[in-house]
């Protein structure tokens, strides 16, 4: 007896040996996770290697992360990281640095456009990430109705400018206007908005901000700069688009909320994450096809990325590397891309194949590298909880646009002097 | 003693050890630890429980006015679905005291809600009160009432949280009082009746005074449950719009699971439970005076 049990433990032993490497990754169930799952049996064709992942919502991707970046060894071997996540987890000293890497295997990470790079890439001179994909904000549109002689004509006799694809801030607010008042079409608004507190708000607030000239800070001193008259003015332009041009209860919307509005062909236009911009095109999910286009949002949007990153905790970082430089190399890239893959190297975006098949690639371009980063500190995701607050207040008339802002800018204040940027 | 009888009891406190030792780790430990936590300083991107701060983060606690915002808006909460659950709940089980026949249907389809997770709960009631796409406003307007904005002002999400909850929980205090009423004694009824009382006053003379220890547990119960509700707040609202709805429980996640601050988050859990204990506590007593 005690032979045999001896024998199967060996065996079970010798099978787990003889088992391929596997390495494991924690995912958000996106359709970009879903492309990176198609290159799989092509990595191990490759390398031998396996790959398991392990795919989350976005709520709980942090929580599922921290426990493991604290430990000293644990279970994934790469991860995906948030351009949120970024301060804090390179504050905390969890990621290992990519330079010898990629200096090794010859990677020029010039490849990425510049304002990607430097979101979910480079953190104070040291390659901590690779950029994964992006998910800018764009302006989402209705071609059909931006093209109708009916509406350029009242348009245009009613705001003394063309309807066309809007290049200024103040064009736009007059579109929405227009067809939130004017557009006699019923049950119908110029604008659908995320207004749920705390990201959905505070990301979509960002492209106001940024359209109207207003800065989260002032460059060289990390000094808060929202309580500005082009912060104010900024949301005083939300609040007017929640409030008096958009579909009632956007002030709780997140973005599947309103991008179901605006894919069932109720609004005009939606300021939302470019990955989106297929989806209009699936029937299953949108009354839509053919009719939506996307724009770089005037005054230019914000940014957006994930990462690949290599913990301190991995398991396999050989492995790990492995991984990253396949699925990063520009012809995976280019690959994902094909599939509908929110790109983040410059060649994808030339790519004549690619233009072909995803006619807005050069809006989508010019909308990556004319897009503004979100403040990137230790306490990012704390700062979103305090804008999303209060800008949240201010759209439900709880607070005074000013004074919210002005709250805004000293609680900022107070996390960036806990991390040290402000003195 | 006789030397049997402590034989005996050395035996019977040999035997507990183990379920006694077992329930000190996973009860005790865990709130002693939360205790050790909340006075020294324990921040995800330092996890170490080296550094002891004193009372510091319970003076933070009570400083937050957003903290002290949440309690309130907590404390309307409870109020409103413990209040409101309990007469529905009360009412339902009532009427279903009396009913002869298929009493399995209607308990299956009171369960029903109870049943289900709370996440689930939110997330089919988030698409039912959409304001443009949902089925709620849609059958609204085909009896020519205009679109309802449930979730998206401060007064109206507030209410329809708690109509949500009451949806899911009413189910909870039916059972629990069904199960009392039923396991009432005849024989006062009987005696009443033969007096001459009516259907009112029995309630009143009977069956509330016969009910009470079942109500107080119930009310306890339910009481406890609602100062934890979360899910709800994070799948509907995430607190807003503005504070409407921002919950103490979820505020406490934010401050652990975003903020990264264990030890802060522990304080803020420790007021919670004292202050919960304190309610408890003094509804026990209040309940058990009126029984005197």
């Amino acid at each position: 007896m005690k032979k045999l049990l001896l024998a199967t433990s060996m065996l079970i032993a010798s099978s787990f040996a003889a088992d391929a490497q596997t390495i494991n990754i924690l995912m958000e169930g996106v359709p970009d996770t879903n492309y990176v799952q198609q290159m799989l049996p092509e990595f191990k064709e490759k390398t031998g290697i396996d790959v398991q992942l392990e795919v989350v919502n976005y709520a709980e991707m942090h929580t599922k992360l921290v426990p493991q970046l604290v430990a000293p060894e644990g279970s994934y071997d790469v991860i995906i990281v948030d351009f949120y996540w970024v301060g804090e987890f390179a504050k905390a000293g969890w990621l290992q640095p990519l330079d010898e890497r990629l200096a090794a295997d010859g990677i020029d990470t010039s490849r990425y456009i510049p304002s990607i790079m430097n979101l979910t890439g480079t953190v104070d001179g040291q390659t901590l990430m690779l950029p994964f994909y992006n998910y800018a904000m764009g302006l989402t549109y209705r071609t059909d109705l931006l093209e109708d002689p009916k509406h350029q004509e009242a348009f245009k006799a009613k705001y003394g400018r063309d309807l066309k694809v809007p290049t200024e801030w103040q064009e736009y607010l007059d579109q929405v206007k227009y067809f939130s008042e004017d557009a006699g079409i019923e049950g119908f608004t110029g604008v659908v908005n995320q207004g749920q507190r705390p990201d959905p708000i505070a990301m979509e607030w960002s492209n106001y901000l940024f359209a109207r000239g207003g800065r989260y800070y002032d460059e060289a001193t990390w000094q808060p700069t929202l309580a500005t008259p082009e912060g104010i003015q900024a949301l005083e332009d939300y609040r007017d688009n929640i409030q008096k041009y958009g579909p009632i209860g956007a002030a709780n919307f997140s973005f599947d909320d309103a991008f179901n509005v605006a894919a069932q062909g109720k609004a005009y236009s939606y300021l939302t994450f470019n990955m989106f911009r297929p989806v209009y095109d699936d029937p299953a999910s949108s009354q839509v096809v053919g009719k939506m286009e996307i724009a770089p949002v005037p005054g230019g949007g914000l940014n957006g990325s994930w990462g690949w990153a290599i913990p301190n905790s991995s398991p396999d970082p050989e492995a790990a590397w492995e991984f990253i430089k396949f699925i990063e190399s520009p012809e995976i890239a280019k690959k994902r891309a094909a599939l509908g893959g929110a790109a983040t190297q410059a060649a994808v975006f030339e790519d004549q194949e690619l233009i072909d098949k995803y006619t807005y690639y050069p809006q989508l371009k010019e909308l990556l590298e004319s897009s503004h980063n979100f403040p990137v500190f230790t306490y990012t995701p704390q700062f979103v909880e305090v804008l999303g607050r209060e800008l949240s207040l201010a759209v439900t008339d709880g607070k005074d646009p000013k004074e919210a802002l002005e709250t805004v800018d000293r609680e900022f204040a107070e996390l960036l002097k806990k991390d040290g940027k402000l003195q | 003693m006789t030397a049997i009888a402590r034989r005996d009891r050395r035996f019977g406190l040999v035997m507990s050890a183990p379920g006694l030792l077992a329930l000190m780790l996973v009860v005790l430990f865990p709130v002693f630890f939360t205790l050790w936590t909340s006075v020294s300083d324990f921040t995800l991107l330092k996890p170490s429980n080296d550094a002891f701060v004193g009372l510091a983060h319970y003076a933070n606690a009570f400083d937050s006015a957003e903290f002290l915002h949440t309690l309130t808006v907590t404390l309307s909460f409870v109020l409103a679905v413990v209040a409101l659950e309990f007469l529905i709940g009360f009412a339902a089980a009532l009427a279903l005291d009396k009913v002869e026949h298929g009493k399995t249907f209607y308990y299956v389809v009171l369960l029903f809600p109870l049943l289900m997770n709370p996440v689930v709960v939110g997330l089919i009631w988030k698409m039912f009160l959409h304001p443009t796409l949902g089925i709620v406003n849609y059958v609204l307007s085909l009896v020519g009432l205009g679109p309802v904005d449930w979730l998206g002002t401060p007064d109206n999400a507030f209410m329809t949280v708690v109509l949500v909850d009451i949806w899911h929980q009413v189910s909870f205090m039916v059972v629990l009082l069904l199960a009392g009423l039923a396991a009432l004694p005849k024989e006062p009824y009987e005696a009443a009746r033969l007096e001459g009382a009516g259907t009112i006053r029995c309630f009143f003379w009977l069956t509330l005074p016969l009910m009470r220890p079942v109500i107080v547990v119930t009310l306890l119960i339910r009481l406890i449950f609602a100062v934890k509700t979360y899910d709800l707040i994070y799948i509907m609202t995430r607190g807003g719009p503005g504070q409407a709805t921002d919950l103490v429980s979820y505020f406490i996640y934010r401050q652990a699971f975003v903020g990264l601050d264990i030890s802060q988050a522990s304080a803020m859990a420790v007021i919670l439970l004292l202050a919960v204990l304190f309610l408890t506590a003094w509804l026990h007593r209040y309940m058990r005076s009126l029984a005197q």
